[in-house]
């Protein structure tokens, strides 16, 4: 005889995908949960033992390693115990690019009144210390920051200046497109240890076409090359965003990223905000990409074989989720959720608010998540009413569709995303394209794990060993 | 047993009871029921008191040293005061730890230069309890293991490696690195035949090449999670090369030997030899040349 713990599961082809809060997980043939459910499963099954060391049953009511269970869960939702730690400064909206997807309507380099106002900037990092995380980062975004590149070094130095009293561990990373970064600015950033984080579609041609540009490829790669050159190989990581064209090269984006000395890559959706909300398609996009991605990923375990260390970014961080008893520091797959608890955003605008999608919207005329002014109170932004109404949608644990969901403790809740794409916060899964996408994703890595484990589970450890 | 320490051994240990709260069928050192604490104590004081200052590490070992109670904290604080530089090995089947309070009073002599080897048979209770020869151990022993880590101990897992858990040892792997990532070391040990082993050499033994995969399987996943893993007890020759870089020489030296045709072995010098109280070896034990 034994008893139920609360668990989750999905039935994926002839097999059963069973998880819990903890992070256990069990593949299993089809049908037994309806034999667990029974009571038919015999001690003398290798299945019982399993059930029991996953902590899917117990054999009393009250399971006797309920403290170790506890310790479990709270360590793996210790990402909440820092609170905010990513907060992000929309320093200008200014650029000098004009990509085709761009996601925060930036405005020309000599458009006037969209930079971030000096006394907003210092009141911001006064309201980043008050976070209690011991460990913050500092991210300057756009627009192109470095169009304002003056101010960055203000913002920077203030920071130290009082972290002299503070102590805390500050990671500064400056979102640039690269392509005009001064040397002045390179020599303050190698003296603070600044690292940046630049754009990269894939090839050139793919690239400048997203761009918009006939020569953006070109000045990129000699942007990356100098902060290099100035800072360390290690110093600059890119990004890249899957644009409906890029849907046809996977290949040759992993190869643009490798080509360029990149050890990795972050296959990256697009999102439903600012100019990307265009696309009249976005269920079919999303089928689309995630064909990409397994396409791209096969290729990438193909290079691991082969013996070159290449990892996907966006797999990593499910496998950290699914493989290890750890947390992860990624906004977007928390739960509850990363707004306000792992990531903040301080605009140009003067206001703060809840993410960097949420100020997006705000350039459509929309500040639901907007949570305030930079000069108002720190409680009343970090947990004034805007939080408390979020906080009663923000994790998968409560919201339906995901309280259900055996992806529950992989995923993550996303209530501004909700809003933009479903108009409506609390959102509805069932025609979700971001549930779509991340459950046929999380399946995928299962499947894997469950039917190619030899050949995966050395190069995926290999991936998530030595970083938590 | 000696009655002084010897500073070039790599074995020396405070006996301090035979009693024992487990009934390990692959025992070693079969426990006695008799309480032989009294009878034992004032030896391993005086044994303390005589060891040269200088002695790197001292093992605290029985039948299960818990078992002295009150006097177990009494024993290591007198190894703290009068050998300050010398680490501490304790062998305890870690049941008594789950008893927060007890694990308090190791935690207020402080984890520094100790180190807890402490065996886990299974991944689940069912298996666990039975080889443990006790219902209750696998619970004990897992609260133990955690009050342990709250106080910041160094932990040596030991997997004793038998016929009964041999199958499970990828899932015991997993259960490692989900449950216990905190564990400073993990042991695989091969069976020494003698004690109990041999009384249960039917359900206990297994000629170790025989498990050879979930072997590799276990030994590269934790090794892969970062964890520290080793495998003693065990010749090169009776297992896979691929696990290799894994083995140490474990065998304490004054019980250690060596087959004739081990001579002839190039892997000799890096080999952990046999056990010369074994009854029985492995019957695939042969030199590389």
């Amino acid at each position: 005889m034994f008893y139920l713990l609360p668990f989750h599961f999905q039935p994926v082809g002839e097999k059963e995908i069973l998880t819990n809060d903890l992070g256990d997980y069990l593949i299993i043939p089809r049908g037994s949960v309806q034999r667990i459910i029974n009571r038919e499963i015999s001690p003398s099954e290798d299945l019982y033992k399993d059930l029991l060391a996953s902590f899917i049953i117990s054999e009393t009511p009250v399971p006797h390693l309920l403290d170790n269970m506890a310790t479990r869960l709270a360590t793996r939702k210790s990402f909440l115990d820092n609170f905010t730690a990513l907060h992000i400064f929309v320093m200008t909206l200014r650029c000098n690019q004009n990509c085709i997807y761009c996601q925060a309507l930036s405005r020309d380099s000599s458009f006037k009144g969209c930079d971030m106002k000096e006394s907003d900037l210092m009141t911001a990092v006064d309201l980043m210390f008050r976070s209690p995380a011991k460990h913050l980062t500092m991210e300057f975004q756009g627009g192109e920051p470095t169009l304002v590149s003056d101010l960055i070094q203000k913002g920077i130095l203030y920071a130290e200046q009082k972290n002299q009293s503070e102590c805390r561990q500050i990671t500064y990373v400056i979102c640039s497109n690269c392509v005009n970064v001064s040397n002045e600015l390179l020599e303050f950033c190698r003296q603070y240890n600044v690292v940046f984080s630049t754009s990269l579609d894939g090839p050139f041609y793919l690239h400048n076409h997203n761009r918009g540009k006939i020569d953006s490829y070109q000045k990129v790669i000699a942007g990356i090359d100098k902060v290099r050159e100035a800072l360390g190989a290690d110093k600059v990581s890119a990004l890249m965003t899957t644009s409906e064209d890029s849907l046809r090269y996977p290949r040759e984006i992993i190869d643009a990223y490798r080509e360029n000395g990149f050890h990795s890559v972050f296959l990256r959706a697009l999102n439903p905000y600012g100019l990307a909300q265009d696309n009249n398609n976005w269920p079919a996009y999303f089928d689309a990409f995630v064909d990409f991605y397994k396409q791209a990923l096969e290729y990438i375990l193909e290079l691991n074989k082969q013996g070159e260390g290449f990892v996907e970014e966006f797999t990593a961080l499910i496998l950290r989720k699914i493989l290890t008893p750890f947390p992860i520091g990624f906004v977007d797959l928390q739960t509850p959720a990363g707004i306000i608890n792992n990531v903040i955003v301080y605009n140009y605008d003067g206001y703060v608010y809840a993410s960097d999608e949420s100020r997006m919207l705000a350039e459509n005329k929309d500040f639901t998540f907007r949570l305030g002014k930079i000069s108002d109170k720190y409680e009343d932004l970090f947990y004034g009413r805007k939080a408390q109404e979020l906080s009663r949608i923000w994790a998968t644990e409560y919201i339906a569709g995901c309280s259900e969901c055996a992806y529950q403790s992989i995923c993550g809740a996303d209530p501004v995303r909700n809003y933009s794409t479903q108009g409506d916060a609390y959102g509805y899964r069932p025609d979700s394209t971001i549930c779509r996408k991340n459950k046929a994703i999380i399946e995928y890595i299962f499947k894997l794990l469950d039917e190619r484990t030899e050949e995966v589970l050395p190069i995926f450890m290999n991936w998530i060993s030595g970083t938590r | 047993m000696r009655d002084s320490f010897d500073i070039n051994s790599n074995d020396n240990a405070l006996f301090t009871t035979a009693m024992c709260s487990n009934r390990c069928l692959m025992c070693c050192q079969p426990p006695s029921e008799k309480n032989d604490i009294e009878m034992l104590w004032g030896k391993n004081i005086k044994l303390i008191d005589t060891a040269p200052k200088e002695l790197p590490s001292i093992g605290v070992t029985g039948g299960e040293p818990t078992l002295l109670g009150g006097r177990f904290f009494e024993l290591i604080r007198h190894i703290r005061i009068t050998l300050p530089n010398t680490e501490v090995h304790i062998l305890s089947n870690g049941r008594a730890f789950s008893d927060k309070q007890f694990t308090r009073q190791l935690g207020e002599i402080g984890p520094e230069k100790i180190l807890l080897g402490i065996p886990l048979h299974s991944d689940n209770q069912l298996d666990h309890d039975f080889i443990a020869g006790a219902k209750g151990a696998y619970t004990d022993t897992l609260l133990g293991l955690y009050n342990l880590a709250r106080w910041s101990f160094d932990i040596e897992l030991r997997v004793v490696l038998t016929k009964l858990n041999y199958q499970r040892l990828p899932q015991i792997a997993h259960f490692i690195y989900r449950n216990l990532p905190f564990v400073r070391y993990i042991s695989l040990m091969g069976l020494e035949y003698t004690g109990y082993t041999i009384k249960n050499a039917e359900q206990v033994w297994i000629d170790p090449v025989d498990m050879a995969e979930p072997m590799c399987e276990a030994t590269l996943f934790l090794a892969s999670t970062g964890l520290d893993v080793s495998i003693f007890n065990l010749s090169q020759c009776v297992l896979p090369e691929r696990i290799w870089p894994f083995v140490r020489k474990s065998i304490s030296d004054w019980k250690n030997r060596f087959e004739p045709f081990c001579d002839q072995c190039r892997l000799k010098p890096d080999c952990c030899g046999l056990f010369a109280t074994s009854k029985k070896q492995s019957l695939n034990l042969h030199p590389l040349v």
